[in-house]
């Protein structure tokens, strides 16, 4: 029930995707397909990474970094509009559904995004380098790492009332997380109050994952236990927000 | 009583840190009638619709639709009963009016096949036919209610709230809207609607409430609240040209304060409206009051 009450109240989200398809992609697949280009082909070329190519160790990343924007950026500003200027966000709180699935549902759209984004990069991936390989275990880290970083979208989305906040958000914790939490470079290379700083953070963790799972080097079950956790974690505070905080 | 009541509230409170917005507020809404919400702006009006339609939690008090409290259950079926046209209309402009109309049928769990029957009979009936593919974003303000109308009735709820639905209309517009709240209402569906507008309140509400400061201030038919403060008024200019009112129970009363008022005075004499109500137990024009307004 909570299920299928959750895809009834995405519906609306997945027509306004479907409505701009180009739009989407294209704001989606630029940023990473410029950090292809200029840290693979530029900065990257000739180096190697814990013994893989770069660009090898590099396109994991990207696709790790994709989950987080492609995610959030969808979610929390679909969810912040719909709050705060639509208003169209009070009709989910008029029908009988279960707040769980209120907050599932809102989550959809941002892991549609970024399903699209993440295949079609993998695909360049595998193409490109020889060392990446398709497994399940790195689609199934892809597809909870969406779930959870569309669920910290709809967080934000409940949580801010104008873009001014929403881009405070995305400057003070998207932003570095995009580029600090091991998408770009090791983490291994840092000192060590830095690396505990980040192992705090759930992209670090997912880099390390989809990274593992897609060198073929094993799966990072810790990685894999610390993103559900804030998939959890993330899941509890959207409901109260649902039922109490914002209401 | 509560087989004649749909909506029943008690003591529905809220607070946004020191500032009380509605006190104590208890609302009873018989089935079938059309109840009228008044108050300036500011006055707690749609605090009060939100609470009573869940979306806004009350501090206090309890709402029961039906005989059932949906102020402790948020996924209660009791909000199956319940449509409502907010003041702000709430659609999602980016996609079309025909997305909009479905995703509410889609919401309300209304079948596929029955939903696009009704889809078809109100966007028929609201005149929407040739606008179904647009974005709302696109649509004037009117074209944009109508859109809000369908979505809020097309799950056929029992009891309709309009929040100031009237609020920004043109002429025929308003006559338009009032013609399908008669028209809801002739079918069968109870109507809740707040407006400041009192010849509104007079034309459409079996009963009315008058709200100020988050107070419930008086309620009952408007016949009953004219003839509560006189069924006669009269209107004169003081010795300092500012304009006084005074109320009457019988024409013979008001012909003999008439006569008493010195000569040459501008009187005017007619029944007493619902306007008069207002500024007897506010004491001041609608119009004229600060508005305070919260988010919620």
């Amino acid at each position: 029930m909570i299920l299928a009450d959750s895809f009834r109240v995405a519906w609306i989200d997945l027509c306004f995707i479907r409505r701009n398809l180009s739009s989407v992609l294209i704001t989606s697949l630029v940023g990473p397909l410029l950090y292809l280009v200029a840290f693979g082909y530029g900065l990257g070329k000739g180096m190697t990474v814990d013994g893989f190519d770069y660009m090898s160790f590099m396109i994991p990343g990207i696709i790790a970094l994709t989950t987080l924007t492609a995610c959030f950026s969808t979610t929390a500003v679909k969810v912040m509009v719909q709050r705060t200027y639509f208003q169209s966000f009070d009709e989910l709180f008029l029908c009988s559904m279960n707040p769980a699935a209120i907050v599932l549902g809102k989550a959809y759209g941002g892991m549609v995004r970024s399903l699209i984004s993440c295949a079609i990069l993998y695909v360049v991936g595998l193409l490109i380098t020889p060392d990446l390989r398709f497994t399940l275990s790195a689609v199934l880290m892809i597809l909870l790492a969406s779930l959870t970083y569309s669920l910290i979208g709809v967080v934000a989305g409940m949580l801010s009332n104008s873009h001014l906040t929403m881009n405070m958000i995305t400057a003070l914790i998207i932003t570095p997380m995009t580029f600090l939490c091991g998408t770009l470079f090791s983490v291994d290379a840092l000192p060590g109050f830095a690396q505990a700083i980040l192992y705090a953070l759930p992209l670090t963790h997912t880099t390390d994952c989809i990274r593992s799972a897609m060198l073929g080097t094993g799966f990072e079950w810790i990685g894999f236990a610390v993103t559900m956790v804030y998939f959890i974690g993330t899941f509890v505070i959207c409901y109260y927000l649902m039922v109490k905080g914002k209401r | 009583m509560t087989g004649d009541i749909i909506v029943r509230a008690r003591g529905i409170t809220k607070r946004f840190g020191d500032f009380t917005a509605v006190d104590h507020v208890d609302v009873d809404v018989r089935r079938g009638e059309i109840f009228g919400f008044l108050g300036p702006n500011g006055a707690g009006k749609t605090t009060t619709i939100r609470m009573i339609t869940t979306l806004t939690q009350p501090t206090e008090g309890t709402v029961e639709i039906d005989g059932r409290d949906i102020t402790k259950d948020v996924s209660s079926p009791a909000k199956e009963d319940i449509g409502i046209i907010q003041q702000h209309i709430s659609l999602d402009k980016d996609v079309s009016v025909l997305e909009n109309i479905r995703y509410h049928a889609i919401l309300h769990r209304i079948p596929r096949k029955e939903a696009e029957e009704r889809i078809e009979r109100l966007s028929r009936m609201m005149g929407l036919e040739p606008y179904m593919d647009r974005l709302v974003l696109n649509l004037s303000g009117g074209w944009k209610r109508r859109v809000a109308i369908v979505c809020a009735i097309i799950h056929e709820p029992r009891i309709l709230f309009l929040d100031e639905p009237t609020a920004g209309l043109d002429t025929q517009s308003r006559h338009m809207l009032w013609d399908l709240i008669r028209g809801l209402n002739a079918n069968g569906t109870t109507i809740f609607l707040t407006t400041h507008y009192m010849d509104e309140a007079e034309e459409l509400c079996d009963r009315v409430a008058i709200i100020d400061h988050g107070h419930l201030v008086i309620q009952g038919t408007p016949e009953e609240l004219c003839m509560g403060i006189g069924s006669w008024a009269v209107e004169y200019r003081d010795s300092d040209g500012v304009k006084q009112y005074r109320y009457f129970t019988d024409m013979e009363q008001s012909r003999a304060f008439q006569e008493s008022l010195p000569l040459g005075s501008r009187v005017v004499s007619r029944n007493t409206n619902m306007e008069d109500v207002f500024l007897e137990v506010t004491g001041r024009d609608v119009v004229a009051t600060e508005e305070v307004t919260f988010r919620i």
